[in-house]
């Protein structure tokens, strides 16, 4: 198995004279379970998309598991398990017909797929409602599937773009520590998310993008050490976020200008 | 503290929401696509406009003749006219208008009259409103040319007649957006409706030969007609022009009562929106039934000769066929529209032609017609997938399987619909001779086949995503249409060609042997084509996924 599940090199993408993605060179070891944040609109899930093979780059060049994407394409899909922005769910489907039609698409026999759809869905708590079309369920209904779609058929990397929202605390987590037994068993798993906290707690590494750029990436301990001051070490990932992102000079929200709210 | 809002005045927000509109209308021009939509938009307009012109010439020299020559009475039948169009057009032109929820406005701090007032002046910006108003403009002056005198009590009937009018148009909006709220019922109720003005055709049949029979029970129901609104405006305005005051007060004093009886219906259906009222389909989630989701014994795999990943997409695409209400009913469309031309053209005296259609012309005929409405859905192969297209770009295949297994289930529902259809007409007319029947499906085998690889191509570059059952604000892409249309002009005219080659040349079996090379050449050209659709489609990911996630 290879040591590095992700790098990349030089990657960019450009929309017109807009450069979502500026030149990224990341780097993401096997079983590691690696945050990627930033703002609103810094380059995340198009980052992501390159990344799932849902966005050609512009420039620059990736390997996923030792293996280059645009060289061998189907080969690192049938490795890598995706819960996309907006999910790309089948919404015609029931929760089992979606899973039995993911795991097929990604070779599994018949009767692997029937069983671990089974087994995703007791866990996923969706096996209640067997006729219930995907359309028809709940936000995080729909999140609980696209994660058991994702993991169907065992991948060696996961990527998951904010998996958590709308998950009830007790699916969500039962669903961090599966994942948590995933990385120690060497899956890789890629996670975007604002919500802090949840990366604080399951990241052993994280990377910010900032306007495209990769502004700083490393373990929690080496991005709180990057902090000057004493209180670096104590900071939480909030802070240590709020500080790397701030350090270009981007102002944030001044409270004052909304006096007339408060 | 924050500042508190004053109330805002009910012309200015009329005036918003007409901004609002607007807005929307010129915002979703900025994409290409959209932009193209226009020069469609715009020439629709002309002809809509010339449509309205040309019409309120017709009614203002219809009230013109009918009250000049002493025939007032007759403007009933314009009343009714115009009746007619502004409450089934909106209907019927639901599917081209643009998609804006009216709904919508309600998180806003408006009153219920307002909301009342705001939701009438929005039924009165729409085409068929428009285009009555000014109709019923016309009318009014044809009236007023034929005779001063009355002018007074056309601008009154006029008045309540509109009034009446964009009520009731309001509320069966308002009615049928509640029925449609659930899933099942849209989808029925659009399938129906296709169904219902497709058997519209078996109309001319069914009076050349029940006619007489139905007359009599038809004229039965004619008083009644006299009692609603159109029959009551012409009564009135007939009954001005002979000076006839009873008659005028009778047919003024119905068209205020139906008014009346229309504003507190609709008054209580918003009233109900206004509350709050619920039509989302997930308000009440089921009970959930504790019981597994797989429980069934593993069958043999009937799809086992097929890759993992087509088998997986035929049965993905059967799933979606009989999901979409819409889709399945329209399966039975191709027989019924046998059963349609077969009653139509053929036999001893055909209604239509006069004499009647050989079987030999009539059987390639038909199959040419069954096989362009079937083929249509081809050429926007992917609208229904939605966000549910990223799952075959995350999926580790190449989109050669993708094709393949929606390009096998079109190619399962043509046989069945071509063998069902072929049925039909055995027992209707009789099958044409052999070397005609066999010419006609090698045709089709061409026909389908050759189209299938120019469909996909079109799937993949002018993709456009419609929803499930759904009429509002579902259009297919234009270029895909006119690709369609482009497609079957060649094939129809090549197949025509060949097919009528027999005839010229004496040599019946000369269209099959055709028709045969040009199948197998067909098909050739099909498999060569999907390896470089399967890297168009690699490079026109990011237009698709656009195109059907937003």
């Amino acid at each position: 198995m290879p040591e590095v599940a992700i790098q990349t090199q030089k990657l960019s993408r450009r929309f017109g004279n807009l450069t979502a993605v500026d030149g990224i060179d990341l780097q993401v070891a096997t079983g590691q379970f690696f945050g990627f944040l930033g703002p609103n609109g810094a380059g995340k899930s198009t980052t992501i998309k390159m990344l799932t093979g849902l966005l050609a780059p512009t420039s620059g060049s990736m390997q996923l598991l030792g293996l280059d994407f645009a060289a061998h394409p189907v080969e690192v899909k049938r490795q890598i398990g995706v819960v996309p922005e907006g999910m790309g769910l089948l919404d015609r489907l029931t929760g089992v017909e979606y899973l039995q039609f993911v795991g097929r698409m990604y070779g599994l026999d018949r009767a692997t797929t029937q069983r671990r759809a089974e087994e995703l869905l007791d866990f996923m708590q969706l096996a209640d409602r067997p006729k219930t079309l995907i359309a028809d369920y709940s936000h995080g209904m729909q999140k609980k599937l696209a994660l058991a779609a994702a993991v169907i058929h065992g991948p060696r990397i996961l990527f998951l773009d904010e998996p958590f929202e709308g998950v009830d605390a007790l699916a969500a987590g039962a669903l961090k520590a599966l994942l948590g037994r995933m990385t120690e068993r060497g899956t890789t798993i890629f996670l975007t998310s604002h919500v802090l906290e949840i990366v604080e707690r399951l990241c052993s590494h994280v990377s910010i993008i900032h306007k495209g750029r990769l502004v700083a990436q490393g373990s929690l301990e080496e991005l709180r050490a990057g902090i000057s001051g004493e209180a670096g070490s104590k900071s939480t990932l909030e802070e240590v976020f709020l500080s790397i992102v701030g350090q270009d000079g981007t102002e944030r929200p001044q409270l004052e200008e909304l006096s007339w709210l408060m | 503290m924050a500042d508190v809002t004053r109330p805002l005045g009910l012309f200015n927000q009329i005036q918003l929401v007409a901004e609002l509109r607007w807005r929307v209308l010129r915002n979703s021009l900025r994409k290409q696509s959209s932009r193209l939509d226009l020069f469609g938009l715009v020439l629709a307009g002309i002809l809509a406009g010339i449509f309205v012109v040309g019409v309120c010439l017709a009614f203002f020299a219809g009230a013109y003749t009918f009250i000049s020559e002493g025939r007032p009475n007759r403007i009933a039948l314009l009343f009714w006219a115009i009746f007619v169009f502004w409450q089934l057009f909106p209907i019927f032109a639901a599917g081209f208008g643009a998609s804006f929820e009216f709904r919508t406005l309600l998180r806003f701090p408006l009153s219920l009259s307002a909301f009342y007032i705001i939701g009438l002046a929005y039924g009165l910006a729409g085409f068929s409103a428009i285009a009555s108003v000014c109709w019923l403009f016309s009318m009014t002056l044809g009236a007023a040319a034929a005779g001063l005198s009355v002018l007074p009590a056309m601008l009154a009937v006029v008045t309540l007649f509109l009034l009446l009018n964009v009520t009731l148009e309001r509320l069966i909006g308002s009615w049928l957006e509640k029925l449609l709220s659930r899933r099942r019922t849209r989808e029925l109720f659009v399938a129906l409706f296709v169904l219902a003005m497709v058997s519209l055709n078996l109309i001319n049949p069914a009076v050349n030969r029940y006619g007489v029979w139905l007359r009599v029970p038809a004229l039965r129901i004619v008083p009644y007609l006299a009692w609603l609104p159109p029959s009551l405006a012409g009564r009135a305005i007939a009954s001005a022009t002979q000076f006839h005051l009873s008659g005028f007060v009778l047919g003024s004093t119905g068209l205020l009562l139906y008014g009346v009886l229309f504003i507190v219906l609709l008054w209580r259906r918003f009233a109900n929106q206004y509350q709050g009222e619920e039509l989302s389909e997930t308000a009440a989630p089921l009970a959930a039934a504790a019981r597994s989701a797989v429980t069934r014994k593993e069958a043999p795999d009937r799809l086992s000769a097929l890759s993992p990943q087509v088998a997986a997409i035929l049965r993905k695409e059967f799933r979606y066929l009989t999901r979409n209400s819409f889709s399945f009913f329209t399966l039975l469309m191709p027989v019924l529209l046998v059963l349609i031309f077969s009653a139509q053209f053929v036999g001893k005296h055909p209604p239509v032609s006069g004499h009647g259609v050989s079987s030999e012309m009539f059987f390639p005929g038909m199959m040419a017609y069954l096989v362009l409405i079937l083929m249509g859905p081809a050429y926007n192969c992917f609208a229904f997938e939605g966000r549910g297209i990223q799952a075959y770009f995350m999926a580790p295949l190449r989109f050669r399987e993708v094709f393949l297994g929606k390009n096998l289930m079109l190619l399962s529902v043509l046989a069945v619909e071509i063998g069902l259809s072929m049925a039909m007409l055995a027992w209707r007319i009789g099958l044409p001779s052999v070397p005609m029947l066999i010419a006609t499906l090698a045709a089709i085998v061409f026909a389908v086949v050759g189209q299938l690889t120019l469909a996909n191509w079109s799937s993949i570059n002018f993709p456009r995503k419609l929803e499930f059952g759904q009429m509002r604000g579902q259009r297919q892409s234009g270029m895909a249409v006119l690709m369609a249309f482009g497609a079957q002009i060649m094939f129809g005219g090549v197949s025509a060609i060949v097919l009528f080659s027999g005839r010229w040349t004496g040599n019946p079996w000369l269209p099959a042997e055709a028709f045969a090379i040009l199948a197998v050449a067909a098909l050739g050209g099909y498999f060569a084509s999907l390896d470089p659709l399967s890297r168009v489609a690699e490079e026109k990911k990011e237009v698709l996924i656009e195109a059907l996630c937003h």
